[in-house]
């Protein structure tokens, strides 16, 4: 246990140094993207084995505890970001508002218990992985959109001159709406994993329990932002306050719901 | 919702065609969505029967979809958009149609006993064909195993299924494993108890009956295991406790769910009070024997039916690969990138 936390903790360095990397540089206004890509790709690698030994030694993914959760969540939302940015070079210098989320992730995650928990035996189900994977697909995207959401409110904000090297907003919004038609595809095939899910566990596809109700409220307000750009053209800045919203609504019904439910699936994804 | 184009709509300017222009509208699903928004919100703070608030915004998204699908010519020209318009409006139908035919029900039955058809409570659509006196299974037995803590882990329930022809076949069911007979799905569950059997004669001309009372779910409500049941022909309730002082479940270390090895019940009857062990007797009432014959388990299961569920799944993999479909051509034909940026 003491090397996989040992692992764990160089790979939460590297992904810190990428984010510091990241933000320094749009401060002095340098272009280290490829060192923050580096720093993510080592990130990766060891947490990708901190999370394979973990495994190992409990015998059960890592969707039990909120350690747990919050660990693959940063896993995984690190990982899109970095393979987006890979495929769309003009979108990394939004590592900067991005990494500081995963920051944000970190911490809770120290935070909380390490221990392993028991896997209940409804989990032992392939709908399990197919409904978490589809999840974290989702929330991955609505980071990249967040990402470049933040890009636009930044400037808003602080001024044309920031993030200088991106591509101008129009073509931002476009690019956060399509990373949003990506998780709204991604949601659907989620909630409906889940609802199999659901259905061989406890006999039902839906029943309205606070994390069902909080998922389907993301997917409409998800389905509403997109809607709402496409008819209303509302400006940039709206536009981007409406990803921040969707994320904000991701980020509590995945992460926040768990405290509050005493439903059988509490949301540990 | 309805076109993620824009929409061009036919010049024909009728009422009837306005009207079907304006409910297929993009703005019309707008207000559509933040209806169904505003009833999910409330969806928080409401507990049962919250169901049939769904179903207005769920109309109005109906209507949206139906009416946009009949007057934009977009759907005419793009088929992956008009079988993603198509595929949602099956999913509401089918949402529809499922709340109209389902049912969802309690079952108990005692280790041994046969399903009688009768669900201890159930909501069921007024639609729903009633066949549950054609289910016919016995609970064998089960196994309920227990990580330290206590914490339940693996169910395991051996059930035997009669058919029509009479014949029988055995089938372990358990946690996410249900039961399907008829359409009907039946489930384990985390609430089980313990079953006192007791055979009852009330008379010496009368044929003496065989049953179990069940007592409330163990361990769930450990400390309340007692329950009060009308014999026939006797004109107060007699109440029965189980006692036994063995832990069932272990703290320490991994346990099995199981009858305890020795235990009594306590029996009141009026103003009497009895202490029985299996095979004890007493005399109830002016000439009736109430023998015990030992301790059994029960199961409870939840049961559930609803056809369209299969096709609910259909209906939304169309959805998602069509919506695909549509913006994976749709972004290939033209760059994020604005033409400012283009150029730059």
């Amino acid at each position: 246990m003491e090397q996989e936390q040992l692992i764990l903790w160089i790979a939460l360095v590297a992904y810190v140094g990428a984010g510091c990397v990241a933000i320094f540089a749009q401060v002095m206004k340098r272009r280290p993207e490829r060192s923050v890509l580096a720093l993510l790709i080592l990130g990766l690698l060891l947490h990708t084995l901190a999370l394979a030994l973990r495994w190992e030694r409990l015998g059960h993914g890592p969707f039990v505890t909120m350690y747990e959760i919050l660990s693959s969540n940063i896993w995984s939302l690190a990982l899109i970001y970095t393979l987006a940015s890979l495929w769309i070079r003009q979108i990394r210098p939004a590592a900067a508002l991005v990494m500081p989320v995963l920051f944000l992730m970190m911490g809770w995650m120290m935070m909380t218990n390490p221990g392993g928990g028991l896997l209940p035996s409804t989990y032992n189900t392939v709908w399990l992985y197919i409904h978490i994977g589809f999840g974290k697909i989702f929330f991955g995207s609505v980071l990249v959109a967040l990402g470049l959401a933040g890009v636009i409110l930044s400037r808003a904000l602080a001024g044309s001159t920031r993030f200088a090297r991106m591509p101008d907003n129009v073509s931002l919004e476009e690019l956060a709406y399509r990373f949003l038609m990506l998780g709204l595809i991604f949601d659907t095939l989620m909630l409906m994993a889940g609802a199999i899910w659901a259905r061989d566990a406890w006999g039902r596809y839906w029943s309205w329990a606070p994390l069902e109700s909080w998922s389907l409220m993301t997917w409409i307000f998800l389905a509403l932002a997109i809607h709402l750009r496409l008819t209303l053209k509302p400006r940039h800045t709206v536009s981007a306050l409406l990803v921040v919203g969707v994320f904000a609504l991701g980020f509590l019904t995945f992460f926040g719901i768990p405290f509050i439910t005493q439903a059988p699936h509490k949301g540990m994804v | 919702m309805a076109t993620i184009e824009q929409q061009r709509v036919g010049s024909n300017g009728a009422p009837v065609w306005q009207l079907l222009v304006w409910l297929g509208s993009l703005k019309f699903t707008l207000v559509a969505l933040l209806l169904l928004l505003a009833v999910v919100v409330r969806a928080l703070t409401l507990a049962d029967g919250f169901t049939w608030w769904v179903a207005p915004p769920l109309g109005v998204l109906a209507l949206n979809l139906l009416a946009a699908i009949l007057v934009n010519p977009l759907f005419r020209r793009q088929l992956p958009l008009l079988l993603f318009h198509l595929s949602l409006l099956a999913l509401i139908v089918l949402v529809g149609v499922g709340r109209m035919i389902y049912l969802k029900g309690w079952a108990e039955v005692s280790e041994g006993a046969a399903f009688d058809g009768q669900l201890v409570k159930y909501e069921a659509g007024p639609w729903h064909s009633w066949a549950l006196d054609r289910v016919r299974f016995v609970n064998e037995r089960f196994t309920i195993n227990y990580a330290p803590g206590p914490r339940r882990t693996t169910t395991l329930n051996r059930v035997r299924l009669f058919d029509e022809a009479g014949g029988s076949r055995v089938q372990v069911i358990g946690d996410d494993r249900p039961l399907i007979m008829r359409g009907y799905r039946f489930y384990t569950t985390f609430n089980k108890g313990y079953a006192p059997v007791f055979q009852w004669r009330p008379d010496a001309a009368s044929s003496p009956v065989t049953g179990d009372v069940r007592l409330p779910p163990f361990p769930g409500e450990a400390l309340r295991q007692h329950t009060s049941w009308n014999l026939p022909g006797l004109a107060e309730p007699v109440w029965v406790q189980l006692e036994f002082d063995e832990a069932i479940l272990a703290e320490e270390r991994a346990s099995v769910f199981r009858p305890p090895a020795r235990h009594h019940l306590i029996l009141r009857s009026g103003e009497r009070r009895f202490e029985m062990k299996p095979g004890d007797q007493v005399r109830l009432g002016e000439a009736g024997l109430l023998s015990y014959q030992g301790l059994r388990t029960w199961m409870g299961y939840n049961v559930a039916y609803d056809w369209t569920q299969p096709w609910l799944v259909a209906a939304v993999l169309l959805a998602v690969c069509s919506l695909a479909w549509h913006m994976w051509r749709k972004y290939r034909q033209r760059s994020w990138l604005s033409s400012a940026d283009n150029r730059g």
